[in-house]
């Protein structure tokens, strides 16, 4: 689903040159949820924004479900971050004088579905997250929780190969990051790769896999060891 | 995905309906001034009778004194005596029509007792200035070729002088007078709006005459000739050829009828100098026309041509051009300032759209119909500011000429017109895209990562 070979980011500025992720090699199989921890500045979010193909990166390789992005354009990547990704943020990032319904039909609007698959759509992912009844509130109108499962319907609406989840209980309390981590699990047990990046050990537990990323470098603790691929520079 | 970027950009407007309102409010100001000197421009430079304009030439022969000094300028150009006028019209020539004009001035009355007498202006001509100068008639139509030949006591009259002497009834058939000489109206015209007057020379605008009679009758009657004489030095007291020795003055070699010619095509107007050249040589064994020929100042220009010159020569309407572009480019300067705040205040919606995987021509086009719909309501209160702003200019204009211009005849050059109302709203979505240009480029270049992250 998600190998990276040898890739590395420099951040340059006329005076400094940071390496924030340094020749990282990873393989993230389909139907994996893995968890990727680290201390700040560690790169963890460079990580998550090369994933995410938010970011290019200066060398090495990265496969998204088979295809090579390096060297794809601007609309390419655009083009697939919408049918191949779905995110979920920390902070919700939920646009808010849209209702849910809105919310929820960005990704499709790009992804050029019609009316009624969209309708079709955006009502079944409201319902996986249990706010169907909830369709025209503003998310403005709902608890951290609800805004965070608002995210998560927005995130798999399309059926995207994989979600990135940007310390999605993050903003959460104890008992609303359950739910969350919870929903999250039933997404992954329908098939959906999830990686997910966290503070919280616990949750890292949760997944099947995590992956540490310090200074740059990552290595990837697998409970299962026939799955180990560690590489680092 | 056009009524979805149609629905993003409406609830943009609305979403900050202050930053929307001086958006529209700068675009506004600017081109309600813009426009309002443009429209006065159009209006003022407009060649009149534009579909014949370039068939339409004023003949100036230079039968002036050898002596005299070389005229290199049309405009100061002498116009053409009596005996050249006539002779001319008598000639052979591949002229479609041609026609002279003075001014004359006299007290118009009817019978009825309640119309008070008017002073007026008219227009002494003949017959083929009607067709020439495509003169629209209301009632009636012009004098025919004999009834100018025999001199008869026929008048045209304008819209207005026909609506204060007879009500605006069909006056034709009627008698009235100029001063004690009866005539029959034989024509009421139309509104006719000239951009400039330019028959008499004058290139006035807002002057209009008030009624219009045959030369001939004009001669008969020795009607006063306001018009300036420009004579050979031996002639004496030239100025008083405006009311007496009219057989002297139409013998004499004084300049004072602004003659036209119609030609159609560069062949017929060679054709038609050759004609002159071969009188003008004609007459030269008689004594007339004796500067050399290289000399002589003889001028055929075309009405595209002396307004070409005219138009140049306002400086007034350069000077208040400059400062309307001016004004609009800081206007739009400000504009800048103001999209870019109300777009980067959206940066986030755009970096997650951009995340979720909106391409940037997607952002853009989203941004642009936005900025169309800035653009169409800026141009449509520029438009109705533009409104009151040649009103205010028209307003200007009377009060400078000590109210002796009147409204009604000013209104064309202060007139807002279909033509200027499209332009008004095509230079406002234009100017409003090319000031939206660097905000959506930035826009659409942020970089969705930077703004995503958890604050």
């Amino acid at each position: 689903m998600l190998k990276m070979e040898n890739v590395s980011k420099i951040y340059r500025t006329d005076l400094i040159e940071t390496h924030a992720l340094r020749k990282v090699d990873l393989h993230i199989k389909q139907g994996e949820f893995v968890s990727v921890t680290g201390p700040s500045g560690s790169g963890k979010t460079t990580f998550l924004n090369l994933a995410g193909l938010l970011e290019t990166f200066e060398e090495g390789d990265y496969f998204l479900d088979g295809q090579n992005v390096k060297g794809l354009n601007d609309n390419q990547l655009s083009q697939l971050r919408n049918e191949k990704i779905g995110f979920i943020f920390q902070s919700f990032n939920l646009i808010p004088d849209l209702p849910l319904f809105d919310n929820v039909d960005v990704p499709l609007r790009y992804r050029g579905f019609n009316r009624k698959e969209r309708k079709e759509r955006i009502e079944h992912a409201l319902e996986i997250v249990g706010l169907s009844s909830r369709i025209q509130h503003l998310p403005t109108q709902l608890s951290g929780g609800q805004q965070q499962r608002v995210a998560i319907a927005r995130a798999i609406a399309g059926e995207p190969k994989f979600l990135l989840a940007d310390e999605p209980t993050g903003n959460l309390d104890s008992l609303m990051a359950q739910q969350v981590l919870e929903l999250l699990e039933n997404i992954n047990a329908k098939g959906t790769t999830i990686v997910m990046v966290t503070h919280d050990d616990k949750l890292a537990k949760r997944a099947h896999r995590n992956i540490q990323i310090f200074d740059g470098q990552v290595s990837d603790l697998a409970k299962d060891s026939s799955d180990i691929l560690i590489k680092t520079a | 995905m056009f009524s979805y970027n149609l629905k993003l950009a409406v609830k943009s407007i609305k979403d900050r309906p202050s930053l929307t309102v001086l958006m529209v409010a700068a675009i506004a100001v600017g081109l309600g001034l813009f426009m309002t000197v443009i429209t006065m421009a159009h209006q003022s430079e407009n060649i009149p009778l534009s579909y014949k304009s370039e068939n339409l030439y004023l003949i100036q022969l230079d039968n002036r004194e050898v002596d005299a000094e070389d005229v290199p300028i049309q405009a100061r150009m002498i116009d053409m005596t009596y005996q050249d006028s006539s002779n001319l019209m008598a000639l052979n020539t591949a002229a479609k029509e041609q026609t002279y004009t003075f001014t004359t001035n006299g007290i118009l009355n009817v019978e009825d007792e309640n119309i008070q007498p008017l002073r007026s202006r008219l227009t002494v001509t003949t017959q083929g200035f009607f067709s020439m100068f495509d003169t629209p008639f209301l009632y009636g139509q012009a004098w025919s070729k004999q009834e100018d030949k025999n001199g008869d006591a026929v008048i045209v009259l304008s819209k207005e002088t026909n609506e204060y002497l007879f009500g605006g009834i069909n006056s034709v058939g009627k008698q009235m007078r100029i001063d004690t000489r009866v005539l029959t109206v034989i024509g009421v015209m139309d509104n006719w709006y000239l951009t400039r007057k330019f028959y008499n020379r004058s290139y006035r605008q807002g002057n209009p005459d008030q009624a219009y009679i045959p030369s001939s009758f004009a001669f008969k009657s020795n009607l006063p000739r306001m018009a300036g004489f420009d004579c050979w030095s031996t002639t004496k007291n030239s100025r008083e050829f405006g009311n007496v020795r009219l057989d002297e003055l139409l013998n004499s070699e004084c300049a004072w009828l602004t003659f036209w010619a119609e030609i159609e095509g560069k062949s017929k107007l060679e054709e038609y100098k050759s004609s002159v050249n071969q009188y003008i040589e004609n007459q030269k064994s008689f004594g007339r026309f004796p500067r050399a020929k290289e000399k002589m100042n003889d001028y055929f220009t075309n009405i595209n041509e002396q307004l070409t010159f005219v138009n140049s020569r306002n400086s007034t309407m350069g000077f208040l051009k400059t400062v309307a572009y001016m004004f609009f480019a800081v206007c739009l300067l400000n504009a800048v300032s103001i999209l870019l705040a109300k777009f980067m205040r959206r940066t986030k919606e755009v970096s997650l759209r951009r995340a979720l995987g909106a391409k940037k021509s997607a952002i853009m086009f989203q941004h642009l119909l936005e900025v169309v719909i800035i653009g169409l309501m800026g141009g449509a209160v520029g438009v109705v500011l533009s409104y009151f702003g040649l009103q205010g200019m028209m307003s200007i204009r009377l009060y400078a000429s000590d109210y002796m211009l009147k409204a009604k005849d000013l209104i064309p050059y202060y007139h807002l017109d279909w033509q200027m109302i499209s332009l008004a709203f095509l230079v406002a979505i234009f100017s409003t895209i090319l000031v939206a240009l660097y905000p959506i480029w930035r826009i659409c270049n942020v970089s969705p990562a930077s703004q995503l992250k958890a604050q």
